[in-house]
């Protein structure tokens, strides 16, 4: 059975039309913002290929951090993340993730880590050096 | 602009320019920030000093206002200051703070020529004129800016602060972190390298707080006009040093590191000529931190608007996705072993 194409599939199709054929036919401010839709597709693209595997990844790196489990069951995700990214800047507000501390190399790995994937996910070209 | 609107501020310019009559033949809508409403407005006087044709740019407030930046009567008194004390910006003309007029406070400048676009003049080496003295005048013209030295209560609506400007800002951005919903810890970090890395408070300066390509205006030769002063105050100067280099204003042309159209010696030559005083670049790069960590709060102000209700919009929308580069540049800068 043939599947008919799905989120992703359509979204980067469409946005292929939108850049292609549309926007270089549109005057400047028109043409602008229809660039700007394709940025959105393509962000809402990855995040639909992404699922929560780097919001599962995050849980993982904090965990590891505080001692917590590593990973939680999905209903309780989003909550969890946030209680722990609550933890997280309560300690390096106090000051106890800076230079010389145990937790300093640990958080900096952690942190880079977890935001290197959002940038992915937002604006790779970034990750390349461009904007 | 509806007929009555246009006989109104005719009405107006004749009073000021003290003429015999004027003639509104053109009304343009400009484009520019969510804040304010700008129009091209032109026509002619007849009869007074200011005979002939005119080129203004009208600005008011647009109907949805933003918190944190000046009144129009304000931005007005910080037009004069600079353009009395020779900065390059439109000469400010007449503020009209008579809501009867055109319904809102509104002033008028003359227009200066030329083109604001960033991401076209990094691109574009024809615009702009030669890119070494575009640098060098940007730097001398922000010196001259921080010389700016107001007459008692002239521009007493900008406060000033308590303690180190730095520790404010920090201040101000973890309360505001304080009021959302989802931490920042990327954010959180920098804060906490920027609260042990401030330098010590010094002279505060008039500070343009915007200053960055995107904000002046150049035509084929060189800078025109010197643009967006609503968030202008009290500060230290690197602060605006710091902004004007920082990476994240560069509009991609980062090898570029004076606001992606030129070098960094250019720049700091040109301040430092004007100011007679050299700056201490070592302390840049604490401002450049400063400045993508000033741009992620803005953005996510922003992209909030959107996600509130409060103004649904994609550009708003996408702001918000500027938002992880700008803490990964964080977490880059201030990286420590």
């Amino acid at each position: 059975m043939r599947e008919i194409p799905n989120a992703a599939d359509l979204l980067d199709t469409a946005r292929e039309l939108l850049r292609s054929e549309l926007a270089p036919s549109l005057p400047p401010e028109q043409r602008h913002q229809a660039l700007m839709i394709a940025n959105a597709m393509v962000i809402a693209r990855r995040q639909l290929e992404d699922g929560d595997a780097p919001e599962q990844r995050e849980l993982a790196a904090l965990g590891e951090l505080f001692g917590l489990p590593l990973e939680v069951a999905p209903e309780q995700l989003q909550a969890e993340l946030t209680q722990r990214n609550l933890l997280l800047c309560r300690a390096i507000r106090a000051g106890q993730a800076d230079p010389g501390t145990v937790l300093h190399p640990a958080v900096q790995a952690a942190l880079r880590m977890v935001y290197r994937a959002k940038v992915a996910q937002s604006n790779p070209r970034y990750l390349e050096g461009q904007p | 602009m509806d007929t009555s609107k246009r006989d109104a501020l005719a009405g107006f310019i004749t009073r000021e320019a003290g003429a015999r009559q004027v003639t509104v033949t053109h009304c343009e809508r400009l484009s520019g920030g969510a804040i304010q409403e700008n129009w091209r407005i032109q026509g002619s006087i007849d009869g007074g000093p200011h005979d002939g044709a005119f080129d203004y740019v009208l600005r008011t407030d647009a109907p949805s206002g933003v918190g944190g930046s000046h009144s129009r009567a304000e931005e007005f008194a910080l037009l004069q200051a600079a353009f009395a004390r020779g900065v390059t910006v439109p000469e400010p003309l007449w503020l009209c703070t008579d809501s009867t007029v055109l319904g809102r406070p509104f002033c008028l400048m003359r227009r200066a020529a030329g083109s604001a676009a960033g991401h076209l003049l990094v691109k574009d080496g024809k615009l702009g004129g030669d890119r070494k003295q575009l640098a060098w005048r940007l730097g001398c013209e922000l010196a001259r800016i921080h010389s700016i030295a107001p007459a008692p209560g002239q521009l007493a609506f900008l406060p000033h602060g308590d303690g180190a400007p730095a520790l404010r800002l920090v201040r101000r951005y973890r309360n505001w972190l304080d009021t959302q919903p989802l931490p920042r810890p990327a954010l959180e970090w920098g804060l906490r390298w920027l609260e042990r890395n401030a330098p010590e408070g010094g002279k505060e300066v008039l500070c343009h707080r915007d200053y960055r390509t995107g904000n002046y205006l150049v035509d084929g030769d060189g800078l025109t006009a010197i643009l967006d002063w609503e968030f202008a105050g009290w500060s230290d100067p690197l602060e605006d040093i710091g902004w004007f280099c920082a990476k994240c204003w560069r509009f991609g042309a980062n090898e570029r590191e004076a606001g992606g159209i030129g070098e960094r010696e250019d720049f700091y030559r040109g301040y430092e000529e004007e100011s007679g005083a050299s700056l201490p670049r070592a302390q840049v790069h604490y401002w450049e931190v400063m400045a993508h960590m000033s741009w992620a709060i803005i953005a996510l102000q922003q992209a909030a608007r959107h996600s509130s209700g409060e103004e649904r919009s994609l550009m708003l929308a996408l702001t918000g996705h500027k938002v992880p580069e700008l803490e990964f540049e964080i977490l880059d800068m201030t990286a420590e072993a």
